[in-house]
């Protein structure tokens, strides 16, 4: 056993193999050491994120439909028609894709401007000093900790027209007249907006709490020497100081909801209404209870674009106005 | 200082924004925690009550009180446990539990594996390609989960059908898929671990003759386990949760909690008071976990995504 392991090392060595690896044979011993250690997460994230990206661009060029799911390699190459047939607003498919891509941009920024608003005062409670603090603010995470499955369900509980408390309580306190309709129709977009602010609102806090608490306590001290009361020293220290944080917030509270399928997908259903369609479960829908790959992969990546379009686009801003803030 | 006309006096000031923070603290702790309230207390109530037209904020009167002060006792008539008998009847959903549990936990483990060696190899060590390997790592979180759905459906369908492995619907199928999707996370969250451990305690253990990857696991790992204990939590949870993948990759024999509880609403009948019953045994040990890690849990979330 010892033997042919030295054997096939020695072979092994024959082989040179560092010569057809010019890069490898440059790092040091430790930098090598160090890409052994992220050899498996590599190799994972090549087979499962890398390839079936590069397949998926690939498959939305062909036309891929319930006759090839097993042989997609003999689908017939399509050029661009894919793309044609989802983007093109006067078809029923193109319209209802450009209807969910309006539905996720109100999908995200709504839940942006709630979560944030939620986060930012629950951030700014936490930051005074009373007694029961830390109960406080385990108890505020709750809601994210709790299996997310399991919430959106009780909000569906909630949400029912006739025997949902949601409804009960407006009407009790004389908001709504009647019981009105939630999950079905056009306030199912508002519905999905609320549900999902409830689960992302701690994670919001928690990030604001953690930028409130390293803002240095000297600038506060020199603002009450001037005189400021807690609103200038909210709106000249705190706001500007948490900049950096609200930034990396409004990144990754837009992104994640825009590719956010597990809410709308529980709270509404597999087959939602049509306010509540956003991109991401159309393609599901689409590719999957029709069998049209070719064209939800197409969808795909221009869900895909529109995505890190923005990501991009919210990058260089925030690039430049650090760049600008340095120059001052 | 005397107050002069409508001018309130400092104190007076102080003790109506304390009113107020405390008025807007309860308001958020009621938003945050009457859901979860809404759950525990529908898993007790019968078919009726649950269905009822005007659904009772309390499970008994107000007058009622008192009484079950006095003699707690009384709740357990006024509490339905029905709900936690049928459950386990009317769906599977004890399969379904165990289906969630084998494949949460294998990705569990898998991820922890392989992010303990990804981590500690971005903490503690320099080396050319590190930035774009982070970036990729990042990158990941920004992709929508279609796009590597439908080639992989399709791809796993062909492999399946070829070669005659089986990957749709079955534990090591899904499971391989979980853990790649939470390696990213993980590498991240145990990276501020591995960052808050001193490097002298690893060349400590050098010295006295430990290899790289000895020192890694007789020290570090040690000292590292609360922010392990908290990104397994973390990953377990990702895993629990999922459905997107989840619904086309595992359904029958291993279809996972997060997708059989939603059988129990059907197109005619809605088992709200079971969905309940089963939703709080799912929480509760979640919750309970959080509430004993909750600090090493709070601070690598914190690090992982305000610390870019």
């Amino acid at each position: 056993m010892v033997r042919t392991t030295r054997q096939f090392r020695s072979r092994l060595a024959d082989l040179h193999l560092g010569s057809y690896l010019p890069l490898y044979n440059r790092l040091t011993e430790q930098q090598r050491f160090a890409y052994k250690l992220l050899a498996p997460g590599l190799a994972m994230m090549f087979l499962i994120h890398f390839i079936p990206i590069i397949w998926g661009t690939l498959i939305s060029f062909l036309g891929v439909d319930s006759s090839y799911i097993y042989r997609w390699h003999a689908a017939p190459f399509v050029a661009l028609e894919n793309y044609q047939y989802v983007l093109d607003p006067r078809t029923v498919v193109g319209g209802r894709f450009w209807f969910s891509v309006r539905q996720t941009v109100i999908f995200a920024v709504g839940t942006l401007v709630v979560t944030y608003v939620l986060g930012l005062t629950a951030a700014l409670v936490l930051n005074q000093k009373f007694k029961g603090r830390f109960v406080a603010r385990t108890l505020l995470l709750l809601p994210w900790v709790a299996p997310v499955v399991v919430t959106l369900l009780i909000w569906r509980m909630m949400f029912q027209q006739q025997s949902g408390i949601i409804n009960n309580i407006l009407m009790s306190i004389g908001v709504i007249n009647e019981p009105i309709y939630w999950l079905i129709g056009d306030n199912a977009i508002w519905t999905l907006v609320l549900t999902h602010s409830w689960t992302q609102f701690p994670l919001v806090m928690i990030m604001l709490y953690a930028g409130l608490q390293s803002i240095p306590e000297q600038l506060y001290e020199a603002a009450a020497i001037d005189g400021a009361g807690r609103w200038e020293k909210f709106r000249h220290i705190t706001f500007p100081q948490l900049k950096p944080v609200s930034a990396v917030v409004v990144l990754l509270v837009m992104l994640w909801t825009m590719i956010n399928f597990t809410a709308p997908y529980v709270l509404l259903g597999a087959q939602p209404p049509r306010a509540g369609q956003v991109s991401i479960l159309y393609i599901y829908d689409f590719a999957f209870s029709n069998f049209q790959f070719g064209r939800g992969a197409a969808m795909s990546v221009v869900l895909f674009a529109i995505a890190m379009t923005m990501a991009l686009a919210y990058y260089k801003y925030l690039f430049d106005e650090d760049f600008t803030e340095g120059d001052q | 200082m005397i107050p002069t006309g409508l001018q309130l006096s400092s104190s007076a000031t102080e003790r109506l924004f304390d009113l107020l923070t405390k008025g807007v603290l309860g308001t958020l702790l009621l938003f945050a925690l009457f859901p979860i309230y809404w759950m525990v207390i529908s898993s007790f109530r019968t078919r009726t009550e649950i269905t009822a037209a005007d659904p009772q904020l309390l499970p008994f009167e107000l007058a009622e009180i008192p009484a079950i002060v006095q003699d707690p006792v009384l709740l357990a008539e006024i509490l339905h446990y029905e709900n936690y008998v049928t459950m386990w009847g009317r769906f599977p959903v004890l399969d379904y539990f165990i289906n969630s549990l084998i494949i949460a936990s294998t990705t569990t483990v898998f991820a922890l594996i392989v992010g303990c060696l990804g981590g500690y190899a971005f903490s503690k060590y320099r080396f050319p390609g590190k930035g774009a390997v982070g970036g990729a790592l990042l990158g990941t979180q920004m992709i929508p989960g279609i796009l590597i759905l439908i080639p992989m459906f399709l791809l796993f369908v062909w492999i399946q059908d070829t070669f005659a492995i089986p990957l749709v619907d079955t534990y090591h199928g899904i499971i391989f898929v979980y853990t790649t999707f939470t390696i990213p996370v993980a590498i991240w969250m145990l990276r501020g671990f591995f960052d808050t451990i001193p490097d002298s305690v690893e060349e400590a253990a050098r010295v006295d003759g430990c290899s790289r990857i000895q020192a890694l696991v007789r020290v570090v790992l040690p000292m590292a386990a609360p922010g392990i204990a908290a990104t397994g939590m973390f990953v377990f949870l990702v895993a629990f949760n999922e459905v997107l993948f989840a619904s086309i990759l595992a359904s029958g024999d291993v279809t996972p909690f997060a997708i059989g509880i939603q059988s129990f609403e059907t197109q005619t009948t809605a088992y709200w008071g079971e969905m309940m019953a089963a939703s709080t045994v799912a929480t509760a040990p979640v919750l309970l976990l959080f509430v004993l890690f909750q600090k090493p849990i709070v601070e690598g979330l914190t690090e992982g995504s305000v610390k870019q």
